[in-house]
């Protein structure tokens, strides 16, 4: 019988590993087989081949008439609606190059003659045409549903941007990279002049700040464009307290990134340099806590300029010039005078050379709070072991209390013993059981006779003092 | 005035023990007392929230800019309260001085370094007596003495803080932020000391509420401060009776 259960036990153990083995390997494979699945899925096997206009209306057919220049049609308002399209130009195109159909975004004029034109001007042409991007580009399309362009174009401002506003039409660009789906440097270039086209006011301020100097006259595309702030397909109103609130980490993208920081001697500490004082310390909080409560406080662009942000020791704007600062501080504080913009640390982290005062208050705390805990914590220490030392040993300690009769000399001897006033002497009432209901009247009598005691004391003490015994 | 009655289970025929109690603090110390523990209460239960703020426990309490708003009126009008008191208890110290009335008790003295090194020396097992302690013992003047400046401390970079404005007028911008610094870091050794310092010795070392109540009775006085009680019973005024200690 004996044998046989150690082969049974035997057997099992076999068959317990030569199963995890295998499945071990079976999922492995199924791993590998997954993943060269997924790699294997290239747009041209799953989504239909875009070049292919085999049953759609070829881009040549439609060329036969739009690729004559001039031609032209006149809307129901006046407007003229130009219909010519330069095959050259849509073939350089981001659509032209991956041989887009024409149909494919017209999709109402595949046939000739082309159905009733709709629109009664060009705006109404651009508004009616825009909504077909939905079709292979949902994601942006439904983001730009978000931003205040959006909202503008809901409350009836026909002219807020839609797609082809900012991307164009037949030029469409490829400003993203394929693979990355990061700005291309190039594209950053040209954005502000995109949103120029509408917010020129703008525009012309921020081609005096710092960043839009550096982005038009060195093509450095280190610095921020509109979107950088705004956001792209989904951008908010930036008038909020939302907004408000978050801007400083708005800023903090870029300036706390020592790779872009570096290369212009810019230092990082600016975030949390005002993070640590208690402007910044309110903002984040509200932040966290209720973003969208509006605050006073002041955020970054309240000192340093919104479009129009300028260097810090540019002579004329810098608001290192503490004048400059000045005014930026007595937006809130209309009181202040020339010493108030040092109140503020100019993110400088206190030192030696910089906010020494601070500095040095921080450095003594440093020194006093463990001194002073470490001194309470000893003695304390200290004592509890020895009170439980002569708890242990005597029995409670305050029944054995160091025998004063034994020290009368050190007490009479002490030289620095402060001279008892007379008051401090007190009368012992006896009082029997019986007395005790009369107890609150008698001791208003008491309190009564007491002072009486303690005046007459006082005036035998000072009677020297003839003026204060007549007062007394 | 002083005299608490106490029963004792041993004495059958319901005979009352007296016990003698001697004045600690008067009326006006015990109020000065109370109004101060209730400010410094409040003005840590609403400053350390603001310290901490980024904390869960403090943004639960500053959960939106009103609670905050509230939490800061608080604060000042409590340290106005706090101020009226410090302002009352240095003008009655004024006002004893020029009376050459002030009992000098809280003062510090040599005696106090002495008696200090005297009770290390019992703390650690080597003198077998403590150090024998007047009406305040070093330990009471070392808690009066910080409470004096940390409060001072908090009071001066309280207000430099509060009205930034006007102290840039006469001083330079720097001492703002030096202010809120010391303002959050010595606010937070107050909390430290009070809690380890004060508490222990009020608390756990002994029950002592001779500051609630006024006095302390023959036994405590005997015990802790046998130098005042050797004092006051050994050297009585001659026009004032001693007292019968027995009951």
């Amino acid at each position: 019988m004996r044998p046989v259960r150690k082969y049974h036990f035997l057997y099992l153990i076999s068959a317990i590993f030569i199963c995890s083995l295998s499945a071990f390997f079976i999922f492995t494979n199924v791993n590998a087989s997954s993943a060269k699945e997924l790699h294997s899925i290239t747009p041209d096997q799953v989504l239909p081949d875009l070049k292919d206009t085999g049953p759609i209306v070829g881009n040549n057919v439609c060329l036969g008439c739009h690729e004559q220049p001039g031609l032209t049609m006149t809307l129901q308002n006046g407007d003229i609606l130009d219909l010519y399209i330069n095959p050259d130009s849509y073939a350089a195109s981001i659509h032209g190059q991956d041989g887009y159909a024409c149909v494919q975004c017209h999709t109402n004029l595949g046939n000739y003659p082309h159905p009733a034109f709709t629109a009664t001007d060009r705006r109404a042409a651009t508004l009616q045409l825009t909504d077909v991007c939905i079709r292979c580009h949902s994601g942006e399309y439904n983001l730009t549903m978000d931003s205040v362009h959006a909202a503008a174009q809901a409350s009836g401002i026909r002219e807020a941007a839609v797609c082809t506003d900012c991307h164009g039409s037949h030029d469409v660009h490829q400003w993203t990279d394929t693979v990355t789906h990061k700005l291309l440097p190039n594209a950053r270039l040209s954005i502000p002049a995109t949103c120029s086209k509408c917010h020129n006011a703008i525009y012309q301020k921020y081609l005096t700040s710092v960043h839009g100097a550096a982005l038009t006259e060195e093509s450095n595309t280190d610095v921020p464009t509109c979107i950088d702030c705004h956001g792209v397909h989904n951008i908010g109103n930036p008038t909020t307290a939302a907004f408000r609130l978050k801007s400083p980490e708005l800023c903090a993208g870029c300036h706390t990134n020592p790779a872009i920081m570096d290369k212009y001697g810019i230092s990082t500490n600016v975030l949390n340099t005002y993070v640590s004082d208690f402007h910044g310390t309110t903002v984040t909080l509200f932040e966290k806590q209720s973003p969208d409560a509006p605050t006073n406080k002041p955020v970054c662009y309240d000192c340093h300029g919104i479009h129009d942000i300028s260097r810090v020791d540019d002579p004329k704007t810098g608001i290192e010039m503490q004048q400059n600062l000045l005014v930026r501080c007595k937006v809130c504080h209309p009181d202040a005078t020339s010493n108030f913009p040092s109140a503020w640390m100019s993110h400088y982290i206190p030192s030696p050379e910089h906010y020494s005062l601070v500095y040095y208050v921080n450095l003594f705390y440093k020194f006093f709070i463990p001194s002073v805990l470490g001194f309470m914590v000893v003695l304390v220490g200290l004592d509890v072991g020895h009170s439980i030392y002569t708890r242990s040993r005597r029995g409670k300690p305050h029944l054995k209390p160091p025998s004063v009769e034994a020290q009368p000399p050190v007490a009479i001897e002490t030289p620095t013993q402060p001279p008892q006033i007379e008051h401090n002497i007190e009368l012992i009432i006896e009082r029997s059981e019986r007395s005790e209901q009369t107890e609150q009247t008698g001791q208003g009598d008491q309190n009564e006779q007491n002072e009486q005691n303690e005046h007459s004391a006082q005036s035998k003490q000072n009677g020297h003092n003839s003026e204060e015994a007549s007062h007394e | 005035m002083t005299s608490q009655q106490k029963p004792t289970p041993s004495s059958p025929n319901n005979r009352v023990k007296l016990v003698r109690t001697f004045p600690r603090f008067n009326v006006s110390q015990r109020w000065e007392h109370a109004v101060l523990l209730l400010c410094i209460a409040i003005l840590l239960l609403t400053g350390l929230p603001q310290k901490y703020n980024t904390t869960v426990w403090s943004q639960a309490i500053i959960s939106s800019p009103d609670r905050l708003n509230t939490i800061q009126q608080i604060h000042h009008i409590t340290a106005l309260v706090l101020s009226a008191l410090v302002l009352y208890h240095l003008g009655k110290a004024i006002y004893l001085i020029s009376r050459r009335k002030l009992p000098g008790d809280m003062l510090p003295t040599l005696q106090d370094v002495k008696d200090a090194w005297n009770m290390f020396l019992y703390l650690i097992y080597i003198k077998k007596q403590k150090p024998p302690f007047g009406k305040y013992n070093f330990e009471q003047k070392v808690t009066y003495w910080f409470l004096f400046f940390s409060i001072g401390i908090m009071i001066i970079s309280g207000y430099v803080m509060w009205f930034p404005e006007t102290i840039t007028r006469l001083l330079p911008g720097g001492v703002i932020p030096a202010a809120i610094m010391a303002h959050s870091t010595e606010a937070l050794v107050t909390a430290i000391f009070i809690v380890l310092w004060h508490f222990y010795h009020v608390h756990f070392e002994r029950l002592n509420l001779s500051i609630f109540s006024g006095w302390l009775n023959e036994e405590d006085m005997h015990t802790y401060h046998s130098l005042e009680y050797n004092q006051l019973v050994r050297q009585p005024h001659s026009d004032q009776d001693p007292g019968d200690m027995k009951s």
